[in-house]
């Protein structure tokens, strides 16, 4: 398998195929509501990640069939030259309930084993039906998480100390849809009315409008306009409700600890005190000081809990109310110009 | 006695000893026995005093005496024994005291200890031995000694340390025990030791020996006996007390006074016969102001009261005092006085002459203030006892009001707010009926020449009005804290409960009690609970309850209200000192509060609210307003039988069952079957009010519960269901209604309530819940911000 050569440049962009775009629709589209991955196969050039290919992974089958499956495909495209340098994966999501750890693992081992270039992508899937926008999004963990994670240490002090927080763990990448001059030009021809050469001539058929309109077929859609707005936000709220349930057992492990800390602190500081007071009438006696630096081996301070769950959920939470947020303003704006026809 | 014994063997020795011989098998009891006669032959020479005693014992016993003689005999080397014991013992201790051997003086000292006690008391005791008394004193001073040596004694490491402070601490109970032979001894060492050496001399005869030259041993013990009596007794008695000798025994007791050893009762004794014996008055104000603070001394300890009859004498004698200063307006008793010198002479004031006499009249009203207290205290207040030491508070008062004008009228004014406080004490949680009798009778106990400038009021409210502001004026921040507690505690029993909370609310006391005294503390919790109190007999009922809640939600209302120790909780320890102090903070009886009314009234308060708030609500809420009264009602719930209500409380959770489920009449017949409202005055206005509440609070409760079974509900019905006036029902849903609390509309033309159901959609619910999760996170997040941020 080909990897790709240690970038000079950082990556900056996605450019996706259509072909691509179009597979991942519908590889996820089909598998709803199950979440789905799948290869994505392509070259990163100066800075800008060319992803050409992708093929889905299949969903029920346990961990070694499925590396064998990825293996033989591999060998297969190769076979027939296609594409076959991988540069990353994609899954799907609903509602952006993508962040967890599950993702960061694997993203983590592409980044780390194959190329630092790898990239997901994510579609959300009841994200594009509700708004009826298309929702993809590539993403890479940012350098300083890649550190953090390596060394599996997330106490306070070392996030501090990286500047590493929520909204750090990824970074976004913009997509760019890229497709050949030739599907380019299908693409013009199909916005173009199929009408017949012979009619075109006749000046009276430009009168049939209607016959012209419906000959278009990408015709706009009106999903947008779409005035329901509960599934949606129940949905969000439903997901932001467990992700806080989660979240205040995080908080209170962590409160557990604080107060385990303070408690084993007292305790090594009530034993400093008692042995200042016995040295001090050692010394007085002029005998030889106990050693003070007992205490470390006397008493040891619980382990910080890790902070990456946390970090998780709140970059999870940040997502959806983020979600929200973003789907609020428009809807509002429908609401209210409604209101107006409606006068 | 052991001497007398000895001589008795003796004397007898010299006559049968020889006679005898064949009969004693034993030998080793005949070679003692030789011994013993050679040296007690000497020994009679030196004692032919005696002798004489034993006289008798010797004609009485001719015949037993070889048994008798061997059981004297054994007595005696039992005593020698111990004698030698104690002289090896100090012997060791002088060994010890050169090597500094602390270990083995205390041992040793120990050991000798036990055997003077063994041999100072019981049948035969002996005096204590002088050598005791010297080896305590050296050992005294080597103790004294001791600390300069600490350096030596480090190194010795910790056994003799050990043995230092042993020492120190046994020393320390004996030097007490015999605190006067050791004066003696340290007074004059050497004519001390003279005795001192006799003495061990009569019990060990072999001793005799070598101290022959020691003249005239009888003599010397005689006087010595002498000694003894003359310590203990005094002199004083034969002296006949006459009105020129007055002073000199005046200043004989109040020198002996506070001393070791002095018979208070004695003392006593002599200055009532002085007293009696005095008839100028200079004389007589002297005398009583010395007998009045010996009284209070018979009374050492802290925690027990004064006897009633000793305390009236005390009393008559303060009045006494008290009549003859106002009276004799020459003498003026001050406490910035200086010590009169008057060569033990009468001082008749000329005219004009003030004459100052050092003294507190102040204190010594205070300290009969305490001890009536304390009596109180301590008197079972069931009793009859009760009543009748309880009878004797005019007379206090009296007295105070009488200390109150002297003071005032010889302008020390720094002691009047003292006084003042005393008699705000004594008035403030009493009815006006009550402080009118109070005020009454102490008119009547006292001559017509009592008169005050500064309280003039008769009204008993203004009585209090004035003592209060007086305090008020003072500087003393205690004085006003406790003034204004007082002051409210007045109004709040008198139903003026806007006036009460105004000034309890104005004062901000409530910002700054945690910091005062815990008496001020205690005065503080009975004023908020009599507000409390105050506010539910004025049917505010959530007033009421906010008052009560503090108190009595903590479960630790004895405490708080000083009227009984709580029961130990948890298994905690609490030392004796604390305890005790604990005790000495108790109210008096007739001051407490109802403890079971106050909960009843909180209970009942507690009732009202929270059962529509709990039918407003919804059965799976968590917010309480009174979680007492929750936990009371949950507990009950829970039991699977349940009887008809015995106690108040079981009548108050059955009430709220009957209330819950909307069944007002029962709810009334349990509240109006307690029986301890009758402890309320006006208790058929209170009964009235309580009824009117739970038909307000019965129809509220009903609303909420079951409206939504209905789709319109006429007000007629619902006037009809809770015995309401419609104009009441039409006002309370109306209120319900603005509130928001009930989601319905009044119809006017059908007389009706049309109830409009409003369900929250499921967004709606979610949005609530999290709304609910988000505060919640955003809390704990600061705790743990906070906490994390302590610890840095």
């Amino acid at each position: 398998m080909a990897t790709s050569l240690p970038a000079s440049e950082p990556l900056n962009a996605v450019q996706l195929d259509g072909l691509v775009v179009l597979k991942i629709i519908k590889h996820c589209r089909e598998s709803y509501p199950n979440d789905v991955t799948g290869q994505l196969l392509g070259l990163d050039e100066k800075g800008t990640l060319e992803v050409t290919n992708c093929f889905p992974f299949p969903s029920d089958c346990d961990e070694n069939a499925s590396a064998q499956y990825q293996l033989d495909m591999m060998r297969c495209l190769r076979a027939v030259n296609v594409d076959n340098n991988t540069v990353g994966w994609y899954r799907s999501a609903h509602l952006g309930n993508f962040v967890d750890s599950n993702l960061i693992d694997t993203q983590y081992s592409y980044q780390k084993s194959l190329s630092a270039h790898s990239a997901v992508i994510i579609h959300d899937v009841s994200k594009s039906a509700a708004q009826g926008n298309l929702s993809l999004r590539a993403f890479r963990l940012t350098d300083a998480f890649m550190k953090q994670y390596e060394s599996k240490k997330f106490t306070t002090e070392s996030l501090a100390k990286a500047k590493l927080s929520f909204s750090t763990i990824f970074e976004e990448l913009p997509i760019q849809v890229h497709n050949s001059h030739l599907v380019t030009l299908m693409l013009h021809n199909i916005e173009m009315p199929k009408l017949d050469a012979s009619r075109l001539r006749s000046p009276a058929t430009f009168a049939q409008h209607t016959e012209l309109d419906d000959a278009k077929p990408l015709s706009p859609n009106f999903d947008v306009l779409d005035l329901e707005l509960d599934p949606f936000m129940q949905k969000n709220l439903e997901y932001l409700l467990d992700c806080s349930d989660v979240q205040q057992q995080e908080l209170n492990n962590y409160q557990y600890w604080q107060r385990s800390v303070a408690r084993e602190q007292t305790k090594m500081q009530a034993w400093l005190t008692k042995r200042r007071q016995e040295n001090q009438i050692r010394v007085e006696k002029g005998q030889q000081p106990l050693p003070e630096d007992e205490v470390n081996t006397l008493f040891k301070l619980p382990t910080e809990p890790s902070r990456l769950d946390n970090m998780i959920l709140t970059a999870q939470m940040h997502n959806f109310t983020k979600q929200l947020n973003q789907f609020a303003g428009p809807s509002l704006a429908r609401l209210y110009s409604i209101q107006e026809l409606q006068k | 006695m052991s001497r007398f014994f000895r001589s008795v063997s003796d004397s007898e020795s010299d006559s049968e000893s020889s006679d005898n011989e064949s009969f004693i098998s034993d030998e080793e009891l005949s070679s003692d026995e030789g011994e013993q006669s050679d040296e007690e032959q000497e020994n009679q020479e030196e004692q032919p005093k005696k002798s004489r005693f034993l006289k008798g014992a010797e004609t009485d016993s001719d015949e037993e005496s070889d048994e008798e003689f061997g059981r004297k005999r054994q007595v005696k080397s039992a005593l020698d024994k111990r004698l030698d014991e104690m002289n090896s013992s100090i012997k060791a201790i002088e060994n010890g005291q050169k090597n500094n051997d602390w270990n083995l003086i205390s041992t040793e000292f120990d050991k000798l200890t036990a055997s003077v006690n063994k041999a100072t008391s019981g049948f035969d005791a002996i005096p204590i031995p002088k050598f005791y008394i010297k080896t305590i004193v050296e050992i005294e001073n080597m103790l004294q000694e001791a600390p300069k040596e600490k350096g030596g004694n480090k190194k010795k490491g910790g056994a003799a340390a050990k043995g230092l402070n042993n020492t120190k601490q046994k020393m320390r109970k004996i030097t007490k025990q015999y605190e006067q032979l050791i004066a003696e001894y340290k007074k004059d060492p050497e004519a001390f030791m003279v005795e001192k050496e006799e003495k061990p001399e009569i019990p060990t005869p072999k001793k005799a020996d070598t101290q022959k030259g020691a003249v005239g041993t009888a003599t010397v013990d005689e006087s010595e006996l002498d000694g003894f009596t003359s310590v203990g007794k005094g002199g004083k008695t034969v002296v006949p007390i006459t009105a020129d000798n007055i002073f000199v025994k005046l200043r004989e007791v109040m020198e002996s006074r506070g001393k070791k050893n002095t018979d208070r009762d004695e003392q006593i004794g002599t200055l009532e016969k002085l007293i009696e014996a005095a008839d100028t008055p200079f004389q007589k104000i002297l005398v009583l102001l010395a007998l009045i603070p010996s009284r209070f001394d018979t009374n050492l300890s802290m925690a027990e009261h004064m006897q009633t009859d000793v305390w009236k004498k005390v009393e008559a004698e303060v009045s006494l005092l008290l009549s003859i200063v106002e009276k004799e307006q020459q003498f003026v008793i001050r406490e910035d006085a200086d010590e009169l010198d008057h060569d033990d002479k009468d001082i008749v004031p000329e005219k004009g002459q003030v004459i100052n006499i050092r003294g507190s009249i102040i204190s010594l009203v205070e300290r009969l203030d305490d001890e009536f207290t304390k009596s109180l205290q301590s008197i079972d207040p069931h009793t009859t006892d009760y009543i009748d030491r309880l009878r004797d508070e005019p007379t206090l008062y009296a007295v105070l009001v009488r200390a109150q004008s002297y003071i005032e009228k010889h302008n020390m004014l720094e002691n009047l707010p003292r006084i003042i406080i005393r008699r705000l004490d004594h008035l403030y949680y009493k009815p006006e009926q009550v402080i009118q009798s109070t005020e009454t009778m102490a008119k009547s106990m006292l001559p017509d020449y009592i008169t005050s400038n500064v309280i003039t009021a008769e009204e008993p409210s203004q009585l209090i009005h004035q003592l209060c502001t007086y305090l008020y004026k003072q500087s003393a921040s205690v004085l006003r804290t406790r003034a204004m507690l007082c002051h409210i505690y007045h109004y709040a029993l008198h139903r003026h409960f806007h006036t009460a909370r105004d000034m309890l609310l104005m004062s901000h006391l409530q910002d700054s009690i945690h910091q005062a005294d815990i008496s001020t503390q205690i005065l503080y919790n009975r004023t908020v609970v009599q507000i409390g109190l105050c506010a539910f007999r004025d049917g505010l009922i959530k007033e009421a309850h906010a008052c009560l809640q503090e108190i009595q939600g903590s479960g630790r209302v004895k405490e708080l209200l000083a009227q009984g120790v709580q029961a130990q909780r948890y298994g905690q320890q609490t030392s004796p000192e604390l305890e005790q102090l604990e005790r000495q903070r108790q109210l008096p009886f007739h001051m407490h509060i109802n403890l079971e009314l106050l909960e009843c009234v909180f209970l009942t308060c507690s009732m009202l609210l929270e059962i529509p708030a709990q039918a407003q609500a919804g059965p799976n809420n968590k917010r309480t307003i009174s979680r007492p009264f929750r936990r009371l009602l949950d507990y009950n719930e829970r039991q699977a039988f349940a009887g008809p209500p015995e106690n108040t409380r079981d009548h108050i959770m059955s009430a709220a069952k009957a209330l819950a489920s909307g069944e007002w009449e029962r709810a009334r017949d349990y509240i109006l079957a307690i029986k301890i409202w009758n402890l309320m005055p006006e208790t058929q206005a209170i009964k009235d009010m309580l009824v009117s509440k739970i038909q307000e609070e019965g129809l509220r409760t009903y609303l909420f519960t079951y409206a939504s079974y209905y789709s319109t509900l006429g007000l007629a019905q619902l006037a009809t269901m809770f015995d309401l006036p419609v104009a009441r029902v039409s006002a309370i849903v109306s209120k319900l209604i603005w509130n928001e609390e009930l989601s319905a509309s009044l119809d006017q033309v059908s007389q009706s309530v049309v109830l409009h159901r409003v369900e929250p959609s499921r967004l709606q619910v979610l949005s609530l819940q999290f709304a609910e999760k988000a505060a919640n996170l955003v809390d704990q997040n600061e705790r743990l911000l906070t906490t994390g941020r302590d610890r840095q």
